[in-house]
């Protein structure tokens, strides 16, 4: 319409009729929403891309390195599984990146208010959000896994590599790594939540994930030996490691030996805290 | 409607709403006008929910923002053109937030040519001038085909074209029987497209009143009389109790009294009058006779009226009307 048709227009107050149909709020609509947001955002496909990359590199060069020291010996028996998921420590870096500014992308442009006025009940947004977020790191990481076997399939008969889906350790391996990366991911969507500012989140995250969790793990003081095991990612990480590696890292060890299941466990329940903290003070806060 | 009681909002030791109270009537453009800083912006977030009001409550048709079960489809705010994500294209914004409310895509078509975002739609929101984020924050608040708009400044930082396209579909809007509740600091704008106005400063309630009331308060405060017999005048008016200022030779400014009140003094001492003009005041005067106290920052006055409390009082009981 144009400009001179609306000065046209008659006062006639209270006589108009709606005839744009708009339903009421509801969750699957939010997540809709979210869905639309997290793909219309480049940052978006550039963090999954990247884990994507990562995880098929590292593995890639992994198989190739580990082929090399090989020269004249005999062969050397690695499982396809270690070697697939070998970037798992790169690639929980890109997730977490996903995850603080899928939030904090939102409160630093100012997004986050037109957010709530759509769903002022707010919740749910944060609720959508991790589902979306959840769903694309899965996702990602079973692609990246799938590119990883391939890329590394040269060198599979040479490092005498072979993959048994029968069996249970295995598969526990393989569910473990995008449970293990979604766990990390919404690690960061909480923490993201509670401190609002990309900087601040993002050095809380990866301070956490590779200088806080390390020196609890390398520095032989008591108390850091006794809380290290529940640190979130180092607790998380039990569920990707094999029987023979679990029984080295507990032999050196005098403290909690969890089992994979009761470590990511552990890294639920943190999630399930932080997460709890950013819900309660979302609601609270002036958006 | 929207209805607001008591509300406050503080921030640490700092007021930025001090209890507000004030209705904003269907079916009519009703203007909030006041300096920066006078808590309007802040007000109008507490209005959708945003802010926390401290004490006091706010509703919008009877309810509470947030329990409308579609919030947009009751009101659509312009809260902050910047309320959008910079790396989003404005259909991809336009579109989720659509979506929240099952709203069709035809409808965020509808929107972007509403607000003439065509040949932008696609581009990233980052990239915007300011008038084009103003455009798209008003495409987002005419999403839900909204009763009540509420537009906080939606002529900042706008181009004379620009300017006159917001007045333009403002007009249109209420035309159409919406509410639509505006703010401003200018209030040339607000002459020109409010019916009621609800004057702030510092956080408080100063007038809410039509534009005729508002203006009329500030009107015949003065009166200009010029006459040979200046000093007798003088004298003569000083006597029935009106304030009398010598500005010029021969010229009086006199308060306190009416033209033809002067007038008949004039020609019961038999004195002629070459000029009797009441001096009227226009809704800028009224509304920076308002605000003088209130400014949170005063620049120095360059020869302007500023304290007035004649006029205060004739806007304030024009209120209570």
């Amino acid at each position: 319409m144009s400009a001179a048709t609306m000065a046209t227009a008659d006062r006639t107050p209270g006589t108009r009729v709606p005839t744009t149909i708009v339903h009421r709020v509801s969750v699957p609509r939010v997540i809709s929403s979210e869905w639309i947001k997290l793909r219309s955002l480049r940052s978006t496909w550039w963090t999954l891309a990247l884990t994507v990359v990562v995880m098929a590199g590292i593995s890639t060069l992994v198989a190739w390195g580990s082929s090399q020291g090989l020269d004249g010996e005999g062969p050397a028996t690695m499982s396809v599984v270690t070697l697939i998921t070998a970037g798992r420590g790169m690639a929980e870096l890109t997730v977490a990146v996903l995850g603080v500014l899928l939030i904090t992308g939102e409160y630093t442009t100012g997004q986050i208010r037109s957010s709530f006025a759509a769903v002022p009940a707010r919740l749910s947004v944060l609720g959508a959000k991790a589902l979306v977020l959840g769903a694309v790191v899965a996702v990602a990481s079973v692609v990246g896994m799938g590119l990883a076997y391939l890329t590394t399939m040269p060198w599979h008969d040479r490092l005498d590599a072979t993959l048994d889906l029968g069996d249970g350790e295995t598969v526990r391996i393989l569910t473990g790594l995008p449970l293990y990366l979604i766990g990390v991911a919404l690690l960061a969507l909480a923490i993201g939540a509670l401190l609002r500012r990309t900087a601040g989140a993002m050095a809380s995250v990866l301070g956490l994930l590779l200088v806080v969790e390390t020196v609890f793990a390398l520095v032989p003081l008591r108390f850091f030996e006794l809380v290290s095991p529940f640190l979130p990612a180092t607790a998380g990480q039990r569920l990707l490691m094999d029987a023979d590696t679990m029984a080295l890292l507990d032999a050196t060890r005098d403290a909690a030996h969890l089992t994979p299941w009761q470590g990511y466990g552990v890294m639920l329940a943190w999630v399930a805290v932080l997460g709890a903290a950013a819900a309660v003070l979302l609601r609270r806060r002036d958006a | 409607m929207i209805e607001a009681h008591g509300l406050i909002k503080r921030y640490g030791p700092t007021t930025a709403v001090d209890d507000m109270t004030f209705t904003v009537q269907a079916g009519k453009v009703t203007g909030f006008l006041g300096p920066n800083g006078a808590g309007k912006s802040t007000t109008m977030r507490m209005i959708v929910g945003l802010d926390r009001p401290t004490s006091g409550t706010v509703t919008i048709n009877g309810r509470p923002y947030a329990a409308h079960r579609a919030p947009l489809q009751e009101v659509g705010s312009l809260l902050d053109a910047k309320a959008v994500h910079t790396g989003r294209t404005a259909r991809n914004h336009l579109l989720a937030m659509a979506a929240t409310h099952g709203i069709a895509r035809s409808r965020v078509d509808e929107v972007i040519e509403m607000t003439g975002l065509q040949t932008v739609a696609d581009k990233r929101v980052g990239g915007f001038s300011l008038g084009m984020g103003q455009r798209l924050g008003i495409a987002a608040a005419l999403l839900g085909d909204p009763q009540t708009l509420i537009l906080d400044e939606p002529v900042n930082g706008l181009d004379p074209e620009g300017v006159l396209w917001v007045r333009t579909l403002v007009r249109y809007l209420a035309g159409q029987g919406r509410t639509v509740f505006l703010s401003s600091h200018l209030m040339s704008e607000m002459a020109l497209t409010a019916d009621h106005i609800i004057v702030v400063g510092r956080g408080k309630v100063l007038a809410d009143a039509t534009v005729t009331e508002i203006i009329a308060g500030a009107e015949g405060t003065s009166v200009r009389v010029r006459s040979p017999r200046s000093g007798e005048l003088e004298d003569l008016l000083r006597r029935i109790g009106a304030q009398v200022a010598s500005t010029a030779d021969g010229e009086l400014e006199v308060t306190g009294s009416t033209a033809p009140k002067i007038g008949e003094v004039a020609a019961a001492a038999g004195i002629a009058l070459h000029e009797l003009t009441p001096v009227r005041g226009s809704l800028e005067d009224a509304y920076l006779q308002l605000t003088a106290d209130e400014v949170e920052y005063h620049s120095t006055a360059v020869g302007r009226p500023t304290d007035q409390p004649a006029a205060m009082a004739a806007i304030t009981q024009g209120a209570a009307r």
